[in-house]
């Protein structure tokens, strides 16, 4: 883990206000596993850290993406090129993938397109056959960037793709990973109990000592989606008990 | 010659003024990139005797310079911190006190006993000030009679330090902190976090699945060193002061206010690396001002 003052270096607007944003964290970059996350800090900004999957590696380049839902997030694509923010990373348990070959389907869901570029480039190196699986609301708020070796999208409006969620769009595989809304992901563990599926929670530290980001077991108990998650077999969660809809710190 | 910064609680001698705050800082097993030399002492997670799982998620949610949280004292309970943490600690270079909680006063005592004289164990800081469990926590802080009750049975059950952490929630601290003075305590913690409440306008309920939670950050800072204060004024016993600090000269004015020492909480969860900036910073103060020792500190503790 690496506590960095990274600078920004660019953002790009991948769909209709989601703006990837790349910062140099050279310890980071080389580091970082598919489904691992970053704590961002800024300043002037919100009190606690904001927790982003690492969307993509390029060089000494971390890339997050984001989309402007709070006070905090809006400040972070306010800034400019060169401007820091301070990264703490990586963290947490990334997608522990099998060895191939075999098909995985990646499903991901509006801003859930984030630990997916990750993820396609490490199940290919495991020799898989990937399947991308991406669903929004509309055309417009579909992720423009896309990996693997097919693409399959999905609209609730049909504007793009087939009609429906990225979870109906999906074909069977042996290996599902899925990112997305938590009532998203409910859907993926009913139809694939076996999925690896990155959990959104709310989040503190980000290292295991706050207890905040409480992620309800099926066998009872909780563990920390910071620490043993975000990533989890989609069985092991208890769905009904894990918020569904999170308005990360509006009033902040 | 840089200044000595040592200080003395009770019997415990600690090389520095920064402590880490209970439940901000886990088992001590956690906490990445702090150079420990810069930690005075750990206070310890809460634990209770049994194990207990926590209340349901959402369990934080920040606020205007600030957090609420409910974490509702998760913890493995006695056993497991005897068996799984207290050898790690034997082997640290700082103290660490338990954070010691119960639902009755003879449960504080039974949790005491068992603790004492396991190696790693340097001290008890009795939590009764916790807003986040149905049972307890609160309570006995809220009440001078019951908060004396509960610090005599651990006072009987032990010769380590024997700490207790205060709660903001009450018409006089200085009440509290002499009833827990005169049962036996040999320090005070000012303060836990506040009562707050936030809630959600979609859902027209509660952010937080308990309903309340505690509030700690900056945003209680000022409350935080008046109320230490206040308790500094009231006892002779020594008071450690917590409650939004984030730098050194937040640190500085719980010990210009009376404070022998500081516990630092929220600011953890933010930069894991402040406790040591604020020992470096209060460091750095000390030899702009040519002060020797905290000893030389000047205090602002009028007595009454």
């Amino acid at each position: 883990m690496f506590l960095l003052s990274a600078p920004i270096t660019a953002r790009r607007e991948v769909a209709r206000g989601m703006w990837v944003l790349s910062m140099t964290a050279p310890e980071i970059a080389t580091s970082v596993r598919a489904g691992q996350f970053v704590n961002l800090g800024w300043s002037p900004g919100p009190l606690l850290r904001r927790p982003f999957s690492v969307y993509r590696v390029d060089g000494d380049r971390i890339e997050v993406v984001l989309k402007a839902v709070g006070v905090g997030t809006a400040q972070l694509l306010a800034m400019r090129p060169g401007d820091r923010i301070s990264c703490l990373g990586p963290l947490g348990r990334g997608f522990d993938l099998p060895a191939g070959p075999g098909r995985a389907v990646l499903i991901s869901g509006g801003l859930g397109v984030a630990p997916m570029p990750l993820a396609a480039r490490e199940a290919m190196a495991l020799g898989m056959r990937v399947t991308w699986v991406h669903g929004a609301r509309s055309a417009d708020e579909l992720c423009s960037e896309t990996e693997g070796d097919e693409v399959i999208w999905a609209t609730d409006d049909g504007s793009r793709g087939s009609v429906g969620t990225a979870v109906v769009a999906a074909p069977d595989a042996e290996l599902v990973l899925a990112c997305g809304p938590n009532r998203m992901l409910a859907a993926v563990a009913q139809r694939w109990p076996q999925a690896l599926v990155a959990v959104e929670a709310y989040m503190g530290c980000g290292t295991g000592v706050c207890l905040g980001c409480a992620v309800p077991l099926k066998r009872g108990g909780y563990d920390r989606a910071c620490k043993e998650g975000p990533v989890y077999r989609a069985a092991d969660i208890d769905w009904p008990m894990l918020p569904a809809h999170l308005p990360y710190a509006v009033n902040a | 010659m840089s200044a000595d910064l040592s200080v003395t609680i009770g019997s415990l001698k600690l090389r520095g003024p920064v402590l880490a705050a209970s439940g901000t800082f886990g088992y001590g097993t956690e906490v990445p990139l702090l150079e420990r030399r810069g930690l005075a002492a750990m206070v310890s997670k809460g634990i209770f005797l049994r194990p207990r799982a926590g209340t349901p998620p959402p369990r934080i949610v920040e606020t205007p310079s600030g957090m609420l949280n409910a974490i509702g004292l998760q913890g493995p309970g006695a056993d497991a911190l005897i068996r799984d943490y207290a050898p790690q600690w034997a082997g640290w270079d700082f103290p660490v006190v338990v954070n010691i909680n119960g639902e009755s006063a003879a449960e504080y005592a039974e949790l005491t006993a068992r603790l004492d004289g396991v190696p790693g164990v340097a001290g008890f800081e009795i939590n009764i000030s916790c807003p986040n469990v149905e049972q307890g926590g609160l309570y006995f802080g809220n009440d001078p009679r019951a908060a004396a009750s509960v610090t005599d049975a651990v006072r009987k059950r032990t010769k380590l330090p024997v700490w207790v952490k205060l709660t903001p929630m009450v018409t006089d601290i200085g009440v509290i902190a002499r009833a827990v003075e005169s049962a036996g305590a040999d320090a005070l913690c000012a303060v836990n976090t506040f009562v707050g409440m936030s809630i959600d306008l979609n859902a027209h309920m509660p952010r937080l699945s308990f309903r309340t939670g505690g509030l700690s950050g900056p945003a209680i800072r000022p409350l935080a060193v008046h109320l230490a204060h206040q308790a500094a004024r009231a006892v002779s016993i020594p008071v450690l002061g917590v409650g939004g600090i984030m730098r050194a000269e937040d640190a500085l004015e719980f010990l210009v206010a009376g404070c022998a020492a500081v516990q630092v909480g929220t600011a953890t969860f933010v930069n894991p690396r402040a406790i040591v900036e604020v020992h470096e910073g209060i460091a750095s103060y000390m030899e702009s001002h040519n002060l020797g020792s905290l000893a030389e500190l000047p205090r602002y503790l009028p007595r009454d």
